[in-house]
């Protein structure tokens, strides 16, 4: 069979066609993994939450608000088991990373405590910065329990309480401001 | 060409990584463990596979002048196709690939295989050829992942192939890794040395 | 035709120099910096040095005889002098295996990758120290305070060179004034009171070796001068501007690496280019990008990477600068 002429014709038609079946075919890819893309979103967020307080038994993303705060946006996500508040989880964020943003979800108990802090994403150096990961070092069991009414949300060197990563006071610096920046605006809030 | 050489040519002989040196962007950027190497290689076989198999059959339709955007439309459907089931079923390895994943609609194997075989052979034979092509793809990547993420890492796969507290003291041996190789000048130099590995033994 | 490219108007003359004897007078202008070295870091740098010479030759040997099966070439003295230059430039307290790898690394990957000595593209040592602080960013910059460490190794007492206690301080708001007290006086930075890499820190010791490499002829003046003019210029109208946020340029010049840098790394004959002209515009190009990382990049000191990447434009610098050809007219002025 000879090679199909390139005239105007043929070339619209081609280019018409194979467009049309490719956008059908993605339609029904999209229109068939929203759902499973939706919960995995919402998986991630649940699997935030539940990193960072005690158990809770309902949907915490349905019942979040944002506060506008530095030029970035605080979400607080509340938690309750049997009705009764467990704690407040808080997305919190820091411009002053060794490289910029760091995401972080801490969890408030009612009365104001730390529960547990997790990292949703940073860009810190590896090695150094990156030992804000749980799983990387011990830096974020020492704000476990603590309220930071009596704990200062400073690194040492600064006059609080503490103990930045060997060589990242930047990024110690930068994760207590995003903490001190949760926690001053959950106590705004008022919504405990 | 013997079908079975058609389905091999691409693991070794012709290997799209260290023999045409194609590809480099995904190679570098996505390697920093085995398991990333291998969901990104995987990810291209599919697209490889499928864009070389639907571009074969088709190819005899297109006009010539409209060939290239026609091929890009193909492989940016399969891409995306990829990349929204990733993103529903695969959501951490979807997350540490990022913008990788649509970035394979540029990768030069892909529309390199459509324009330099699918379009002139049979279906099956492209079908072979992407088989063949993606597996040296994922075998490239996963070996640069995991040697990458031996030295820079101490792990493979995530398994840590020494203890996360050694029992020996800091300063008698390697308590922390060759960072440098899960960063980006370490995936030079893993991949160089790969190279002149196989070339050596290819000979 | 071939004779025709045949150039010999013989008898040559040898001019006395060789490659060994060249890299003894380096070695023997390092010394004064390793005595002094060896004063303030005491064991620690007496052990990194001899283990980094140690095990560059021993990489150099082990690659040309058995990868590379040519006749080694250990005894030329380059391997000695990568090895002295790469153990200069890390603190004394690095543990030993970081040693090994950073030999491994300047002589493996740095050196006989591209094909040995003339071939490399980047110094070595340098290269060997980028990449070990990539690696080990927290071994590589936990500074031993010199006298308190001269009987310690591993466990020596740490503290913050001068200019990570500037930058620190900047990032924190402080003026120079206030971070002033926090330094050690412009006398002692030039004496070398100060933590930092075991062959950096004294200026004075440098300065003495980088006179017996010119009255030997080892190296000319312009590529370390051409440097230290930079950076005095550069970091001059920067405090000129603004003296509470920038330090003077006798600090810049006497802290870090500018020292060891200008003097032994930037001037290696390999990596730097052929042509005068061409000298000073390398010369040019490490002392602006020195002072470009060290006042607004993330890194409190720069020299090394300024090398590097200085390096790299060596081969574009010989294309644009080329050395008169034998036999070519020399314009002379007036």
């Amino acid at each position: 069979m000879a090679k199909v002429e390139s005239n105007f014709k043929n070339m619209t038609a081609t280019l018409l066609v194979i467009t049309l079946v490719a956008s059908a075919a993605l339609g029904l890819v999209y229109q068939s993994t929203m759902e499973p893309i939706d919960l995995a979103q919402q998986a991630k967020i649940n699997n935030a939450i539940k990193a960072v307080l005690p158990e809770f038994d309902n949907q915490p993303g349905n019942e979040a608000y944002s506060v506008a705060v530095d030029g970035g946006e605080l979400t607080f996500y509340l938690a309750t088991k049997d009705g009764q508040p467990v704690g407040t989880a808080v997305k919190t964020f820091s411009n002053n990373g060794f490289a910029g943003l760091i995401e972080l979800m801490v969890g408030f108990l009612p009365d104001g405590t730390i529960n547990k802090v997790a990292v949703i994403s940073h860009k810190e150096t590896p090695g150094l910065g990156d030992k804000i990961e749980p799983q990387k070092s011990e830096f974020s069991v020492q704000f476990e329990g603590k309220s930071p009414e009596n704990f200062k949300l400073l690194v040492k060197k600064d006059g609080g309480d503490v103990d930045a990563i060997t060589a990242s006071t930047i990024t110690s610096r930068a994760y207590c401001d995003a903490l001190a920046r949760a926690y001053n605006e959950l106590k705004k809030g008022g919504k405990q | 060409m013997s079908k079975v050489a058609q389905l091999t040519k691409g693991i070794l002989r012709e290997n799209p990584i260290f023999v045409l040196v194609l590809g480099m962007c995904p190679t570098l950027a996505t390697t920093s463990s085995a398991f990333n190497g291998m969901g990104m290689g995987l990810a291209t076989t599919f697209v490889l596979l499928s864009s070389n198999v639907v571009i074969s059959a088709i190819a005899r339709f297109i006009p010539d002048k409209v060939r290239i955007p026609s091929y890009i439309v193909v492989i940016a459907t399969f891409v995306t196709i990829v990349d929204l089931v990733m993103q529903a079923y695969a959501t951490k390895l979807y997350e540490s690939l990022g913008i990788f994943i649509p970035l394979i609609v540029v990768n030069c194997i892909v529309l390199g295989r459509a324009e330099a075989f699918a379009n002139k052979n049979t279906i099956f034979d492209s079908l072979l050829d992407g088989l063949g092509m993606g597996i040296g793809f994922t075998f490239a990547l996963t070996l640069l992942g995991s040697v990458r993420e031996m030295l820079g890492n101490f792990s493979i796969f995530g398994l840590p192939i020494i203890p996360k507290e050694p029992f020996w003291l800091k300063e008698v041996f390697f308590h922390d890794p060759i960072l440098v190789f899960v960063l980006a000048p370490g995936a030079f130099i893993a991949l160089a040395y790969l190279i002149a590995i196989f070339n050596r033994f290819k000979k | 035709m071939d004779s025709k490219l045949v150039v010999s108007p013989s008898p040559h003359v040898h001019s006395g120099e060789s490659t060994r004897r060249l890299m003894f007078n380096v070695v023997l202008a390092l010394m004064p910096a390793f005595a002094v070295s060896l004063y303030y870091f005491g064991i620690g740098a007496l052990f990194v040095t001899l283990l980094s010479i140690l095990s560059c030759v021993l990489f150099e040997y082990l690659i040309q005889k058995f990868i590379l099966k040519v006749q080694p070439t250990i005894t030329d003295g380059s391997a000695i002098v990568t090895g002295l230059l790469f153990a200069f430039n890390v603190p004394s307290n690095l543990p030993w295996y970081i040693v090994v790898t950073g030999s491994l690394f300047a002589i493996g990957v740095a050196k006989m990758s591209f094909g040995g000595l003339g071939s490399n593209p980047f110094n070595p040592a340098l290269a060997a120290r980028v990449f070990m602080l990539i690696s080990f960013p927290v071994q590589m910059t936990s500074w031993p305070l010199p006298i308190e460490s001269r009987l310690k190794y591993i466990d020596a007492v740490t503290g913050p060179t001068p200019l990570a206690i500037l930058k620190e301080g900047l990032k924190k708001g402080d003026t120079i004034s206030q971070i002033a007290d926090q330094i050690p006086s412009h006398l002692q930075l030039f004496m070398g009171v100060m933590g930092g890499s075991l062959g950096e820190i004294s200026a004075l010791a440098l300065l003495i070796g980088f006179a017996w490499l010119l009255y030997k002829k080892v190296i000319t003046w312009r590529i370390p001068i051409s440097i230290f003019a930079t950076i005095f210029v550069f970091t001059g109208i920067l405090w000129l501007i603004n003296p509470e946020q920038n330090a003077d340029p006798i600090f810049h010049l006497v802290t870090g690496g500018v020292m060891i840098g200008a003097i032994y790394m930037a001037t290696d004959y390999v990596t730097s280019p052929m042509h005068p002209k061409g000298m000073l515009i390398f010369g040019l190009g490490i002392g602006l990008l020195t002072v470009i990382i060290r006042v607004w990049g993330a890194y409190p000191e720069g020299v090394s990477f300024a090398i590097l990447i200085m390096n790299a434009f060596v081969p574009l610098i010989n294309r644009y600068v080329k050395p008169k050809r034998f036999g070519e007219e020399v314009k002379r002025n007036g």
